[in-house]
């Protein structure tokens, strides 16, 4: 393969044409005028043209003098014009007592008004013109949005860089936002799998982990204002910022409105957001029940802490990943088709980019299967870890990976939401070419080796949500001792 | 993710109800439709120009639309039938087949179809006699027969290679490979890279032209767990079921897609056997194509595939037809769920002269931060945490609901949030919408359709869905023009004859621990 034309330099550098064949290094062939078949084919009888090369966009990165770091793709297509920002920060970065702070940040960012435009003016100069601007912060990131009309690019455009340079966060936007949280924490228990996922989480990385915590009512009276405008200082900062934009524009055009509009935009002194949590599994090897007597079904996770993308056994393990997922995987063959136990079964080896993630397997089943649904599923954790794959098994889950690829170079914004995540978390821009080498490589062993060293049947957690009942045979078959969790949500103190 | 084929409208509404009951809403009138302005025509009509069509002699449309930024191709295949066509005491039949869809051929997905077949009609006569054993009362005779089953089933099972459609599909680098059954209609999807366009022709007409209904009784168990999981476990998913019975006496729009539990305990391979001869009739189908592909290649390879299915009878229609509502219905539940309203008022079908006043109406009600019930309800009161309402529930290939929903807010009740929602009802029949607020719905449903076009799969879905319950795909387009001649008026009117009590049907989710 032939795909590493990405260079990053301070200056502008160009994407070269990219070589993209799935499989084989081919040439050029456009429309692959084979003669049509004079009678229909079975699936195995047929071969097929190579594939067509992907051309992907030349795009642009540059910095400016305050920090920001700009990415630019033409894409004249369509008379639109997408921008996308990334900011460095996240909800893992908030104070413990004041858990909420940063989506109520990412959230009145954009709802609260600006100090030059309140929050309707804003809301009705966008919609009439169907265009977008969002703003939010998630766990490991905040983001910045802009949609527009290319013949609106202008007047949106400003309104985007205004609204995060100037918010206003009005109080009543603030109250209007952590009224919808209240809502939230007070609807939190209604559905089943909700609380089966948050519990879980809640069950490896701890309770009150960054990674797993909620939102309580305690929490958000201590959120005031002045926690907003702080955060927002900590987290909105043109140094911390990288900023994509893709779509109907003129490049030089485009350069001199974000100079204008982003240039003379210097940050606040302001205390830096505190380093990444640590992380490590807090009761490996349980069994928690959550009771929910009116339910029918059992709501289950099974799994443990994970890892990074950037481990060298990610490319094995997502090839494990097919093995065990997908319509020819075993988990969808076995547990769902063969023993019809499940509408949903899955077990994924689940990365994060810059702290460790998950191996996660679950579904629902029918509560009076629900010792049968776990066993089979332990049975297929046991097995992949211990008995190497088959050679169909392996062509399936590496062919399925590999012949599907050209399915990340479809559109301009894939690629520029892609370089911009892989710079945000310190990633190579050819991570993915990376990746799809070692996919190449991977052999049965490749994977037997990283099941083993990554699934640990010892450590799996186990969560379910449903009816002890009609869980029969009962839980405590499993072996381990049933420790019921109380989701009883507790009460504002002050109403 | 796990793989999933969905029938869309019964999925939860926790994640806001508007995306995930109307799956469609991307592309129905109310975002499809427009006044392009001058700056848009060109593009519109670009693409409508790469926009090519042919219907094989035995009545298969396909509609081609040419993108070749990229090497790939999305395909959808749109049949003509859903939870409305089933057969009373069959309910579940349509997204049944459609799981079935999935389970090969004489050739794909067994190891010796011979020895398989025999097998299979084995199991049914079976299945036959459990249940007659069952409605006797006669145990003795019913272990043996389950446990006769029970073996046969295994080696059944033995015989068969599961999900290998899927796999083949998965394997070549498909992706997306679903499926969905709605009230209206059914459809499957894919893509593929653009240079296996004969491998979708050659596994998509083997699907319908051979196919076998294997792993029947397994896959019911998986059905059921499909309904226990989307309705029975579901607050809103009871909630939707309660209320489409309230709301209809006689439309199968009254019943759910995914079959009431009892229905789908009872259904037969005859059944789906028969139902799909019936339905999956080539004048029935229409493919549509969109991405890395040739006009000409297309045409020449649907002939050679899907030109070896027989011209067949049309497909019957639905002829029932729902009884004009005389006095107000209503429905509460008492679950483990903080409070939800729904409230419903039937309204025309897709093809009705009003039907695009109605969108426009219900848009300007419940469309972003400026629509009337965010801000007077969310916002203003703050009565809701989010509130809003949309048509074509459950479908709109016939008259239909438009719904409203809310979510109370922290320390309000359902009556609180009703009157705030009537508030702004009686305000559409006293008062015309503003020129501005139609205006805005109008750019917004422009740019809606424009930002659509640039999905191979999102396009495939949309051409493929309008030709085949409008009889054009080029009704995707013409609605933008049809935009033009809503007035303030015509809502104002509908409003008139469409919100009155008689014509409403009200749903309360009701927390049962809260003492009322």
């Amino acid at each position: 393969m032939r795909q590493r034309f990405f260079f990053l330099g301070r200056q502008a550098v160009w994407l070269k044409r990219l070589l993209l064949v799935c499989g084989s290094l081919l040439m050029v062939v456009l429309s692959a005028p084979t003669v049509a078949a004079a009678t229909a084919q079975h699936y195995t009888d047929l071969d097929f043209p190579p594939l067509r090369a992907v051309e992907l966009p030349d795009y642009e990165r540059y910095t400016l003098p305050n920090g920001i770091v700009v990415y630019l793709v033409e894409d004249h297509e369509l008379p639109l014009v997408d921008g996308q920002a990334l900011f460095r920060t996240g909800d893992r970065l908030e104070p413990s007592d004041k858990v909420g702070l940063a989506s109520i940040t990412g959230a009145v960012l954009r709802n609260g008004g600006t100090t030059e435009h309140s929050p309707d003016e804003i809301n009705e100069f966008l919609e009439q013109r169907a265009a977008a601007i969002e703003t939010g912060i998630d766990s490991s990131s905040g983001s910045a949005s802009f949609s527009s009309l290319s013949e609106d690019l202008e007047p949106v455009f400003d309104l985007f860089a205004e609204v995060l340079q100037h918010p206003a966060f009005r109080e009543d936007k603030i109250a209007l936002e952590k009224q919808q949280w209240q809502g939230a924490i007070a609807r939190r228990n209604d559905n089943p799998d909700d609380i089966a996922r948050r519990e879980f989480d809640k069950h490896i990385y701890g309770p009150n982990h960054p990674y797993a915590r909620t939102v309580e009512y305690t929490n958000l009276d201590n959120i005031e204002r002045a926690d907003l405008i702080q955060f927002y200082q900590q987290s909105f900062r043109p140094e911390q910022m990288l900023l994509g934009i893709v779509g109907d524009f003129d490049p030089a055009v485009m350069k001199a409105k974000i100079a204008a509009a982003f240039g003379d935009w210097q940050p606040a002194a302001v205390a830096s957001l505190p380093e990444l949590p640590a992380v490590e599994q807090v009761n490996p090897g349980n069994l928690f029940f959550v009771e929910q007597p009116q339910l029918t079904q059992s709501y289950i996770y099974v799994g443990h802490l994970g890892g990074e993308l950037s481990n060298p056994d990610y490319p094995a393990l997502s090839v494990m990943n097919g093995v065990l997922n997908g319509f020819g995987g075993r988990l969808f063959n076995e547990v769902r088709s063969r023993q019809g136990l499940a509408y949903s079964v899955y077990g994924f080896w689940s990365p994060r980019y810059d702290y460790p993630g998950l191996f996660i397997a679950g579904g629902q089943t029918r509560s009076d299967a629900t010792v049968p649904f776990i066993t089979a599923l332990q049975t297929e954790i046991n097995a992949i870890r211990t008995t190497l794959v088959s050679d169909p098994e392996l062509a399936y889950a590496k062919e399925s990976i590999l012949n599907s690829f050209v399915f990340n170079f479809q559109s301009p914004s894939q690629l520029i939401s892609r370089l911009m995540r892989y710079e945000y978390y310190g990633y190579p821009p050819d991570f993915i070419f990376s990746y799809q080498e070692a996919v190449k490589r991977t052999t049965a062993q490749d994977i037997l080796q990283a099941a083993q060293t990554h699934l640990n049947p010892e450590q799996l957690t186990m969560l379910i949500v449903g009816n002890s009942a009609a869980i029969d045979p009962p839980l405590d078959t499993l072996g381990e001792t049933v420790q019921t969790v109380d989701i009883t949500i507790p009460q504002p103190q002050n109403s | 993710m796990p793989v999933m084929r969905s029938h869309p409208r019964i999925q939860p509404l926790a994640l806001g109800l508007s995306l995930v009951l109307c799956l469609w809403c991307l592309f129905t009138p109310s975002a499809a439709a427009q006044t392009p302005s001058a700056s848009m025509q060109p593009y519109l009509d670009r693409v409508k120009a790469n926009i090519t069509e042919f219907t094989l002699d035995n009545g298969l449309k396909f509609i081609v639309l040419e993108r070749h930024d990229a090497p790939v191709v999305s395909f959808a295949t749109y049949a003509d039938v859903g939870g409305v066509d089933e057969p009373d005491g069959q309910t579940g039949v349509a997204h049944f087949l459609e799981h079935l869809a999935f389970k090969g051929t004489t050739k794909i997905g067994t190891r010796d179809y011979a020895a398989e077949v025999k097998l299979l009609d084995q199991l049914d006569d079976l299945n036959a006699q459990i249940k007659a054993a069952q409605t006797e009362g006669d145990t003795d005779n019913l272990d043996a027969l389950n446990a006769q089953f029970e073996a046969l089933q295994a080696e059944a099972g033995e015989l068969a290679i599961q999900n290998q459609f899927g796999q083949i599909v998965e394997q070549a680098g498909g992706v997306g490979l679903n499926a969905a059954t709605s009230a209206d209609y059914t459809i499957y999807t894919y893509s593929l890279p653009s240079n296996k366009l004969e491998l979708w022709m050659s596994l998509e007409s083997e699907r319908f032209l051979d196919p076998v209904f294997r792993e029947f009784f397994k896959e019911q168990q998986v059905i059921l767990e499909e309904r226990r999981w989307r309705t029975d476990n579901s607050p809103v998913g009871q909630m939707v079921e309660a209320f489409l019975d309230a709301a209809y006496t006689a439309h199968p729009y009254g019943r759910p897609v995914i079959g009431y539990n009892e229905d789908i305990r009872n259904l037969t391979r005859q059944n789906v056997h028969d139902f799909f001869e019936t339905y999956y009739v080539p004048n029935n189908l229409t493919v549509a194509i969109v991405g890395d592909v040739q006009p000409r290649r297309v045409k020449q390879l649907a002939q050679t595939y899907f030109g070896r299915y027989p011209s067949r009878p049309e497909a019957p229609e639905v002829t029932v037809v729902e009884p004009p509502q005389t006095e107000p219905r209503s429905v509460t539940l008492k679950l483990e769920s903080e409070p939800w309203y729904l409230e419903g008022y039937h309204r025309p079908n897709l093809m009705h002269p009003d039907s695009m006043a109605y969108d426009l109406m219900a848009a300007i009600l419940s469309d972003g931060r400026t629509s009337r019930l965010y801000k007077s309800l969310v916002q203003e009161q703050q009565v809701a945490l989010s509130a809003a309402g949309f048509g074509g529930f459950p479908g709109d290939k016939y008259p239909n609901m438009l719904l409203f929903y809310a979510m109370t807010a922290p320390g309000q009740d359902v009556e609180t949030v009703a009157t705030a929602l009537h508030g702004e009802i009686e305000r559409l029949k006293t008062e015309p919408v503003t020129a501005q607020e139609l205006e805005r719905v109008k750019n917004q449903a422009k740019a809606g359709l424009l930002r659509s076009l640039d999905s191979n799969s999102g396009m495939s879905r949309l051409l493929s869905e309008y030709d085949g319950k409008t009889g054009d795909w080029r009704n995707v387009f013409r609605y933008l023009d049809a935009i033009d001649t809503v007035t303030p008026a015509q809502i104002q009117r509908i409003a008139q004859e469409t919100f009155v009590p008689t014509n409403q049907t009200i749903g309360k989710i009701l927390n049962q621990n809260t003492p009322n």
